[in-house]
């Protein structure tokens, strides 16, 4: 009898059957390099579509720097962080990103999808609670799908909405103390966000902090290298103080033209994702051509801050244009 | 061929294991070499394998395991008093510490949980992260990297040890290499595109780069299709939620990685895992799934999906894909297999696991691998047919969310599977995979001589070294060091408490002068630190060994 369920049994297809004109399976291909004047399916366009902000892309001292690298180092690095992955161009990338931000620790992840997606299931785990933003961007969201916590959504940049979800955060805490002392709070939100093109209301997070002791991390993937006097993004933009946000995540593909993410914030915060990052503990390091690209781009963002107040005054006059 | 039994017999070195008689780790068998077949592996399935499958999982003498405990309860009951005195104020606390402002936040970590980390970790923290400055080619440079107050902080002295022997980067082919004439193709494509994409696949980032790329791993592998995507972690953790979901059943092996753990976990489908390497452990839960359904309405599984990997990392044993083949058709389930670390490294021309068994591709529903190891480059790749492509370039997370790969790295991927495959006019590929097995079988053999215990298959190029003890993990990996070898060093939590190693990973760039000079420096700390468990050391009839050999290879 257990034969015959067995013979029975059909599964589903492995994968179900796409249609043939579905748009992503006739990609744009872009041959040459996706700058400013890009060429796609070989029509020559102007590009509106890469997160290329700074113009870096192109950017011939970068190239350079990418290049000395390939000739002493090779491509890849063949190995993790922990076993022999670390190279010294890591180390200096790092200590140059705390350095432009003003934290006291930087650390480094191979792929910016990675970067937010393994940095909040290394604090947040299975029984905390983590107040996150309606638009946040699918890395956050799988970040904390993989962390187990409870989520609890709050409309888009909607302070109001997010003091009455702490306040009754703050109600089934007095009827259970004792568990309210070890369950951690969190706070996530991006500095742009990439679903709306919105900024996040930094101040009043901060009063909300405090008030409610909940912990801030802030993904500042688009706004690195956009918002700010120098580029330091959302912090720099609203004047606040770098210590009282606990961790910032971004990425350096958008601004940065290389590839990869960091998280920077205080030392007691980020030297626990060296053991326990996932992204970072078992998956190969940043091949250090695109470590050194990334090095070079920071210098060239810190020799002419110039470049953030061109590219503001362009976004400002497109928004004028556009709204009409 | 009758007397290589006799031979055989006598010299009890022929650890022919099946993990299906649950006799794992007690002991040896005497089997039969090199018959046709039949009698392989003690069962029916004895006519799948064509050549010998022979793996090693010798357990350790019982004082070992004795030791072992007590070197860490001692290690423990140090910690607690450590953080007694911590605690108390008797001794500095060197971590870093919370906020003023944030003192009377919830903690962020609870101190126990970091009780390993602060008090076992730390003492022996020097042997990991070590920073290198050069290629990871066969020799690098290592940072020289002293530390003033047992580990907790480091400082770099500025010199640099020179040519050190890599033992520990993940470089099977060598083709982690600065030559000029290797890298010209490189060199332009960096040139040329630059370094970022800022634009993930579907909206402006597939470039003519990536169709070329995924063009030759599908011709490489001899499947319809692939697709890459940028990191080997992501590929995993971003595939698997889209292939399965709920209702759906995912039996995965003891030992996966964590990307393929995660992956499975964001998916959402039930987990259930089979013991390593173990068919009569997979073939149970089959039928179990089958015949009683899901847990609790018992109604049928909507797909049944077997994750397994190519060579195991930390073991180095290989899967035993024709059995898994034939119980998944029995069954009807998919496989999915990672072959990250099997990719180059093994089959008779790099095509991994499949070959090595002489197999066809397309009895494996997903063919996955990363780029990162033999190929000296970063990625991850998919593979399979073209339905199954089609599917996941338009429904991945990867395609949609993620940038795609950098086009220097492409290029670096296209440079060395053209070499592989013999398309840029030379055999170097092949000798490349060639000299690879040969110093995988050397290595292996040399070890097993010495008397040390290594876990893993004969064929794989991840060589496992057992130390078991927690203070030879330290002593093991100083001493190396200082003999100008670097080695890699694993203990718990990526291995069994009881069970740390130490791991070398062969290369093709490796001579056999470099692999001589590592074996004699273990042999000699070997002697020292008195690693040589094993029970059945071949030492003592060297020149009869020989002769054996000779006959058994056909």
């Amino acid at each position: 009898e257990k034969e015959e369920l067995i013979e029975e049994w059909q599964p589903e297809p492995l994968v179900p059957p796409v249609p043939k004109d579905h748009p992503a399976l006739n990609y744009n291909i872009v041959s040459g390099p996706p700058t400013h004047i890009i060429t796609v399916n070989g029509k020559e366009c102007i590009n509106f579509a890469s997160f290329n902000f700074l113009g870096l892309l192109d950017n011939e001292k970068v190239k350079t720097a990418a290049q000395t690298s390939l000739k002493k180092y090779g491509v890849g690095t063949c190995g993790p962080r922990g076993f022999y992955g670390t190279f010294d161009v890591h180390l200096e990338l790092e200590e140059r990103l705390a350095k432009f931000m003003r934290t006291e620790e930087a650390i480094i992840y191979s792929y910016g999808f990675a970067t937010i997606a393994s940095a909040i299931p290394a604090y947040s785990k299975r029984g905390d609670i983590v107040f996150v933003d309606e638009a946040a961007c699918f890395a956050i969201q799988k970040g904390l799908q993989a962390s187990r916590s409870n989520i609890k959504l709050f409309k888009h940049n909607d302070m109001a909405d997010l003091e009455r979800l702490l306040k009754e955060q703050e109600t089934e805490d007095q009827k259970n103390p004792r568990k309210a002392r070890v369950t951690r709070r969190f706070i996530v939100v991006e500095g742009l966000y990439m679903n709306t093109g919105d900024i996040c209301p930094l101040p009043e997070l901060i009063k909300l902090k405090y008030k409610y002791k909940v912990r801030i991390f802030l993904e500042e993937s688009l706004s690195f290298g956009v918002l700010g006097e120098h580029g330091r993004g959302i912090t720099e933009h609203f004047g606040i103080n770098i210590d009282d946000i606990d961790l910032i995540s971004a990425n350096m593909e958008n601004s940065l033209a290389s590839i990869g993410g960091f998280c920077c914030g205080r030392s007691f915060i980020i030297d626990h994702q060296r053991l326990s990052g996932q992204g970072y503990c078992f998956s190969a390091s940043l091949p250090p051509l695109l470590a050194a690209a990334a090095i070079e781009a920071l210098n060239i963002m810190e020799d002419n801050p110039g470049i953030f107040q061109t590219l503001r005054a362009k976004c400002e006059r497109i928004h004028k244009a556009l709204q009409g | 061929m009758a007397n290589p039994n006799a031979v055989c017999n006598g010299h009890l070195h022929h650890h022919h294991h099946q993990k299906q008689n649950n006799l794992l780790k007690s002991g040896i068998y005497k089997k039969n070499g090199i018959t046709k077949g039949m009698k392989k592996n003690g069962v029916s399935n004895g006519t799948l394998y064509k050549k010998t499958f022979i793996e090693h999982f010798e357990q350790a003498p019982m004082y070992v395991a004795v030791l072992t405990f007590l070197g860490f309860g001692v290690g423990t009951v140090f910690g607690y008093l450590r953080d007694f005195m911590r605690a108390w104020g008797l001794e500095k606390r060197h971590i870093a510490a919370e906020r003023e402002q944030q003192k009377d936040f919830v903690p962020l970590y609870q101190d126990f949980e970091n009780f390993y980390t602060r008090n076992l970790y730390m003492r022996i923290r020097d042997n990991w992260n070590r920073p290198i400055c050069s290629v990871p080619g066969p020799q690098f440079d290592l940072m020289e990297r002293v530390t003033d107050d047992y580990n907790w902080t480091f400082r770099f002295t500025g010199r640099i040890i020179k040519n050190v022997i890599n033992m520990g980067s993940y470089n099977y082919l060598g083709f982690a290499e600065t030559d000029v004439n290797a890298l010209k193709t490189v060199t332009i494509e960096l040139q040329k595109y630059g370094t970022g994409i800022c634009s993930t696949r579907q909206e402006m980032g597939t470039l003519d780069k990536h169709v070329e790329l995924e063009k030759l791993v599908a011709k490489f592998l001899g499947v319809e299709d692939a697709m890459v995507f940028g990191m080997g972690f992501a590929t995993n953790s971003m595939n698997i939620p889209a292939l399965v979901g709920k209702g759906c059943l995912i039996l995965s092996d003891e030992l996966n990685h964590t990307s393929l753990v995660l992956g499975a976990r964001l998916s959402g489908a039930t987990i259930r895992i089979f013991k390593h390497n173990n068919m009569q452990s997979l073939e149970k839960l089959l039928r179990d799934a089958i015949i009683y359904g899901q847990p609790r309405s018992h109604r049928a599984w909507r797909k049944i999906i077997i994750l397994v990997e190519g060579i195991y990392s930390m073991e180095g044993s290989i899967v035993r894909l024709p059995e898994i083949v034939s119980l998944k058709k029995k069954y009807k389930a998919y496989l999915y297999l990672d072959e990250a670390h099997s990719i180059g490294a093994v089959g008779a021309s790099g095509r991994g696991v499949v070959e090595y068994f002489g197999m066809n591709p397309d009895d494996v529903d997903v063919l996955m691998g990363t780029f990162t190891k033999s190929f000296g480059a970063a990625g991850g790749y998919i593979a399979g047919k073209k339905d199954l492509v089609d599917f996941l370039r338009t429904h991945s997370h990867s395609a949609v969310y993620a940038t795609s790969m950098c086009p220097a790295v492409a290029e670096q991927i296209i440079r060395a599977m053209k070499c592989l495959m013999g398309q840029d006019g030379t055999t170097q590929g092949l000798q490349r995979v060639r000299q690879l097995g040969k110093n995988t079988r050397y290595f292996r053999r040399r070890l097993h001589e010495m008397g040390f215990i290594i876990y893993g298959n004969d064929d794989s190029p991840v060589v496992p070294l057992l130390l078991y003890m927690p203070g030879k993990i330290g002593a093991f990996a100083r001493r190396m060091l200082e003999k100008n070898i670097g080695v890699v060093v694993v203990g718990f939590p990526a291995t069994p408490i009881t069970e740390s190693r130490a791991r070398f990973c062969v290369s093709a760039a490796h001579t056999r002068e470099m692999l001589d000079t590592v074996l004699n420096a273990l042999d000699e700390l070997g002697d020292f630190l008195q690693l040589k468990y094993s029970r059945y050391s071949k030492a003592s009839h060297p020149e009869l060994y020989e002769e054996t050999r000779l006959e058994l290879e056909d």
